[in-house]
């Protein structure tokens, strides 16, 4: 594994698997995925497929660090994603993710994010959005390993 | 092996008296319960113990069976218990454990009202009055309720832990309505013993609740089931209103700076 000096979103890990470690499943996977768009710049959040629902607002990276992603984040829910250290205008977000609590009415927010530092961003902005909102649901925050493992998962509210 | 899984522990414990030996080292009250009727399997898996210690009671229950040896009982816990740091629940879940904490404080005043109050005076009955219009309002009305009408309808109401809690809030409503009419005989003894029976049982419901079946119930319940119980206690709540919940915690402050002194004669 090499490392480089320096923020630790960009720094460079390698951890390629030699060829008889990695397992290799052929069978194909469905796409939980039942929306578009999805990015949160794009989104309209009263959309139909976000009212009452478990909302999962995820990190740009975390459904490729993710092996699974679909089948233990994605299904049955509805899904925004968004990087907090490379986008533009977040502020909207805070305003999108109220209504989300407000207006949509949404049943739960789930935020994934990876384990490096900035993107820790991305569970201020829900706070933020939550602290303003004068509805409030469950919150909860996952952090992903760079190899895809779930490091963390806890109520934020 | 599977047999005993499925067992009631009081059948176990009445064959096999070690089992209880070994539940009551493992801080698991089975030896008091005054039903008995949880399987063996439940036990162990809403006790969610750490994976090591978990394997080690069963050793140990299995060898209470059967001593000569031979017999292998499978831990049936699904999840592995939390780290160390405290039981984190769920933002539902956490809102009753709060509630609790405003009923202890009340129960923790039992005691001391019990050592150093007259129920059978004026200014005791008002406080006797007072606090068991506590339990029926916040207690029962505001809390339980949204256990009984809400969070339990989530469960099979047959379950032996989910029947267990229902019965404690029968029993408690049973020693309310003696002490009230006790106070309206004005028979301050009967008063004192009905409260102390509640606080005793109460005490007990709350530890079990917070350490025992809400943990499990948090490791139950889906996200999705998690949200809309959220939604339902907030509803409940905007129903009864905060002109209630504000009223009783109004009442345990001022018991508590009237009479909080007698923690100190007691002692």
């Amino acid at each position: 594994m090499t490392a480089m000096e320096g923020c630790p979103g960009s720094s460079m890990k390698d951890f390629r698997k030699k060829d008889s470690e990695a397992q290799e499943n052929k069978s194909r996977v469905e796409s939980q995925l039942r929306q578009w768009p999805i990015q949160l710049h794009l989104i309209g959040p009263a959309a139909p497929y976000y009212q009452g629902a478990d909302v999962v607002l995820s990190a740009d990276c975390v459904a490729y660090a993710s092996g699974n992603f679909h089948n233990d984040y994605l299904k049955g829910k509805s899904i925004a994603i968004a990087c907090p250290k490379l986008d533009e205008g977040q502020e909207t977000y805070v305003e999108k993710i109220k209504e989300w609590f407000e207006d949509a009415k949404i049943n739960t927010l789930t935020i994934l994010t990876m384990q490096v530092p900035c993107c820790a961003g991305l569970v201020n902005i829900a706070v933020q959005a939550l602290a303003q909102a004068k509805r409030k649901v469950p919150v909860k925050s996952i952090v992903i390993s760079l190899e895809g493992e779930v490091l963390s998962e806890e109520w934020v509210k | 092996m599977k047999k005993y899984l499925d067992q009631n522990i009081k059948d176990i414990i009445a064959c096999y008296p070690g089992v209880g030996d070994v539940l009551n080292e493992y801080k698991i009250a089975c030896t008091t319960c005054a039903a008995g009727t949880c399987r063996l399997r439940d036990i162990v898996e809403i006790h969610n113990l750490p994976g090591a210690v978990e394997e080690r009671l069963m050793e140990k229950i299995a060898l209470a069976i059967s001593p000569a040896g031979g017999l292998k009982l499978p831990g049936s816990r699904r999840n592995p218990a939390p780290a160390a740091g405290g039981i984190k629940y769920s933002p539902p879940l956490k809102r009753l454990v709060d509630e609790h904490a405003l009923i202890k404080r009340l129960l923790a005043l039992i005691p001391r009202l019990v050592a150093g109050v007259d129920f059978g005076t004026d200014e005791g009955a008002e406080l006797a009055s007072g606090a068991l219009m506590f339990i029926r309002t916040y207690a029962d009305k505001y809390h339980h309720a949204k256990e009984e009408d809400i969070l339990f309808k989530h469960f099979d109401e047959n379950l032996d832990v989910i029947k267990a809690m229902l019965q404690d809030h029968v029993t408690g409503r049973g020693h309310v309505k003696d002490a009230a009419s006790a106070l309206a005989g004005k028979n301050g003894a009967a008063v004192a013993a009905h409260l102390l029976a509640y606080h005793g049982l109460l005490t007990e419901h709350i530890k079990k609740e917070d350490e025992i079946l809400y943990p499990w119930i948090d490791r139950s319940l889906s996200i999705t089931q998690i949200g809309e119980l959220f939604s339902k206690f907030i509803e409940a709540d905007e129903k009864i209103g905060a002109e209630i919940v504000s009223r009783q915690q109004k009442f345990v402050e001022e018991a508590e700076r009237k009479y909080g002194d007698y923690k100190e004669n007691t002692k």
